[in-house]
């Protein structure tokens, strides 16, 4: 055999593998160009058969449409970019609402799993089973149109205290309204919770340098409900509750939910906690037995097992699981279209695009509001996992 | 020798207070103060709801009649949804021809009957290209226009059966599509890995209703001029993609489980990309993926009744007609509700079971 048979041929053109990266990537792009081509050509000759403006101007121009419920100051005289405003802060209030409560609910039903109460144990069970299985569509419009529908009229609202009502056009609760030097309670609430955090900072490093411990919590409480309290009583507490009151066939006065808004936050608190109770219990049960054995054999009380050793180690697994469960409670918000909640979706994609017809301009303008606000929720998820993510050797 | 014979006396029970009901009952229920109010509030509350949701349920409900003029008492009206029961699980598919629904509805089961039962030499052969025709089957037998049936405009097809045909036909294309993305992720190749995760996170991060809503106001836009793309074909192309985003995700999870060394098993012994990625890398990654596919399943199954908000005869949409039908204003919305619930429910809770079970049996794991 002689030498040159055994040189290794380079191979052939098309078999080497760079080349053969290079010819596929090529026809990819070849091909997304020639769709995108399509798409692009093709909208712009519907868009002129059909007498569509396009570009952003619209954004200027007046709306001329009520909207039901507005944390900003809002009417028919505003523009349509206002309208994207009011829209997003709805978006923004029943997200905040829905994660607080889920959150709140799915604790409570994850470590009921957990409860040496058999009963308890069964009913978290119940819970998780009934409410992730049922369609959230079906769980707004079941809180919608069969249980707040069915609630009494203004006349006869349910009353707690003569503060609270509850009648089928909302709830009302009494507003506090600040009068002159409400600002100091709130500078001395601010003053109070920054220097729980430096107390806080100061107590771990104490304890890391001489193992003393400093009663942080308790600390923390008196100065965060204290000082407030302190300031207010010197000043002659200068708040003062705006009770609702029933005037002709409605209530006046005070902080009014609106019957969409408390369907969408039940629903999206009752689905989201089904979901969240199952990413608590998952995480409670990825922490080996072992190590509530080896805290005990140290002697920590029980106590303090659960809060210095189980719980951050439940939250490595909870933390990023609950970053998903948000995400898709506040994509999940949308369905707030189905009954009326003027979210992002009802207000800016429904009204707004059926007037000015705008299709491309302002779907892409919600879906960049989603997703800005969906980045932003797990920027801060990240941030909380990174202070309890496992820090191994580098 | 006179040995005694040793006769073992029967062994005393346990005392009552180790076990029985009583013992039972101490140890689960009133072990502790705490735990004694719980149980004694969790009792008070279930004995003042349970019976009073059987009495709404059946003792005072009504099942005999045909109109709303038979919903006397204070109970659930149970004519409501038997008046209703086709339009709920049909839509309103042409009386006669109810027959071609049962059939579509009857082969999905068939299909996956045979996929997890036939002999492991056909199975594949058979199955998987059965699986692929099923939706245009369905749209052929559906329609009708080519098998010389009655032709049945997709303005009427709706119900129940809508959601469980639509979720399936998606779920369907999106798995090879999906499997697609989730091997361009992997891909060594940089604009094809980029186009990948960027239509994965696209359509993962969006909310679904927008999608929906791109699909009924800005697709037409992207067709040419004059072509008129059927309302259901564009919601069904909005829900292939929508989970082929949640799907490559999962197939990406298979993936990194499977070990490095099937990977190089499959090129030592020459098998071109194609072969390693479909022969030995796709079976076992559908093994490890199954319950988490059933899971993205039993989602995308709840989600079809988003099609409520563009306006498609789905289940709900159905409810929310036959409520607000003049014949049937009695307020009968609780009924409607929980029969639709009911319905998921038993689909969900039974897919969820299956998938629990699959991952018993996978768990092979030496824990505990």
């Amino acid at each position: 055999m002689s030498n040159e048979q055994l040189v290794k041929k380079s191979p052939s053109f098309f078999n080497n593998p760079k080349n053969r990266s290079l010819v596929y990537q090529f026809l990819l792009l070849a091909g997304l160009s020639y769709f995108f081509y399509g798409i692009v050509s093709n909208t712009i000759a519907n868009m002129e058969a059909l007498g569509i403006k396009s570009g952003y101007g619209f954004l200027t121009e007046t709306a001329g449409f009520d909207i039901l419920m507005s944390l900003v100051p809002y009417d028919a005289t505003y523009t349509y970019g206002r309208t994207f405003v009011v829209g997003l802060l709805n978006t923004i209030l029943v997200s905040i609402v829905g994660i607080f409560f889920s959150t709140i609910l799915g604790f409570i039903i994850g470590i009921a799993y957990f409860s040496k109460n058999w009963l308890l144990h069964k009913m978290s069970i119940v819970y998780v089973q009934t409410f992730r299985n049922i369609p959230l569509l079906l769980q707004v419009f079941f809180w919608y149109f069969a249980v707040l529908a069915a609630l009494p009229g203004a006349r006869d609202s349910i009353n707690i205290g003569e503060a609270f009502f509850l009648n089928v056009r909302g709830l009302y609760f009494p507003a506090i309204v600040g009068e002159s030097g409400s600002g100091f309670v709130h500078a001395a609430l601010a003053i109070a919770v920054i220097a729980a955090i430096i107390i806080k900072k100061w107590a771990k490093k104490r304890q890391d340098e001489t193992g003393q411990q400093f009663p942080v919590f308790i600390t923390a409480i008196g100065l965060i409900v204290g000082l407030p309290l302190i300031t207010n009583l010197i000043l002659g507490t200068p708040f003062i509750l705006d009770y609702p009151s029933l005037q002709g066939f409605n209530f006046a006065g005070g902080v009014t939910v609106i019957p969409e808004l408390m369907a969408l936050t039940l629903a999206l608190s009752v689905y989201g906690a089904a979901f969240i109770a199952e990413a608590v219990r998952a995480g409670i049960q990825s922490v080996p037995h072992g190590q509530t054995e080896a805290a005990r054999s140290i002697a920590l009380p029980e106590k303090r097992i659960m809060s210095l050793i189980i719980v951050p180690q439940a939250m490595r697994v909870i933390i990023p699981l609950l970053n998903s469960e948000y995400q898709s409670l506040i994509k999940n918000s949308t369905l707030a279209t189905a009954i009326g909640y003027p979210d992002l979706f009802t207000v800016f994609v429904g009204t707004t695009l059926n007037q000015t017809g705008q299709a491309i301009e302002i779907v892409f303008m919600t879906m960049a509001a989603y997703f800005a606000i969906n980045m932003l929720v797990s920027v801060i998820m990240n941030f909380m996992n990174g202070g309890v993510a496992l820090t191994e050797r580098k | 020798m006179n040995m005694k014979e040793f006769i073992a006396k029967p062994a005393k029970p346990a005392p009552s207070s180790a076990v029985g009901p009583v013992a039972w009952m101490r140890e689960n229920l009133f072990s502790s103060i705490l735990n004694t109010a719980c149980t004694v509030v969790f009792v008070a509350f279930l004995v003042s709801i349970i019976p009073a949701l059987f009495d709404w349920f059946f003792w005072s409900a009504n099942f005999a009649g045909a109109t709303q003029a038979a919903c006397v008492g204070d109970g659930a009206c149970w004519v409501f949804t038997k008046a209703w029961f086709q339009q709920l699980m049909y839509g309103s598919y042409t009386d006669g021809e109810l027959w071609r629904v049962n059939i579509c509805v009857i082969s999905l089961f068939a299909v996956i009957y045979a996929a997890t039962k036939l002999p492991k030499d056909y199975r594949n052969k058979i199955a998987i290209p059965l699986f692929l025709v099923l939706p245009f089957i369905w749209i052929i037998i559906l329609n009708g226009k080519l098998l010389g049936l009655e032709h049945v405009s997709t303005d009427y097809w709706g119900g129940f059966a809508l959601n469980v045909l639509m979720a399936a036909a998606s779920i369907i294309v999106a798995f090879p599509l999906s499997f697609l993305w989730a091997l361009g992720r992997r891909s060594e190749m940089p604009f094809a890995r980029t186009v990948c995760v960027i239509l994965i996170e696209f359509f993962r991060g969006v909310p679904v209703l927008a999608l929906f809503f791109m699909g009924s106001v800005m697709l037409p836009l992207f067709f040419p001029e004059g072509t008129n793309v059927d309302k259901l074909i564009r919601v069904w192309i909005v829900l292939i993609l929508f989970m082929s985003g949640y799907m490559a995700e999962v197939f990406r999870g298979g993936f990194q489980a499977i070990p490095q060394g099937q990977y190089e098993a499959a090129d030592s012994i020459g098998l071109s990309y194609w072969q390693k990625n479909l022969l030995i890398i796709l079976p076992q990654n559908i093994k490890i993926s199954m319950p988490n596919i059933l899971a993205t399943f039993i989602m995308l199954f709840k989600n079809t009744t988003f099609l409520l908000i563009i306006g498609i005869f789905e289940i709900l949409s159905t409810t929310q007609a036959a409520l607000t039908n003049s014949n049937w204003l009695g307020g009968h919305s609780t009924e409607g509700y929980v029969f639709v619930a009911l319905l998921f429910w038993i689909c969900c809770f039974s897919m969820s079971m299956i998938s629990n079970s699959i991952e018993r049996k996978l768990e092979t794991s030496h824990r505990n």
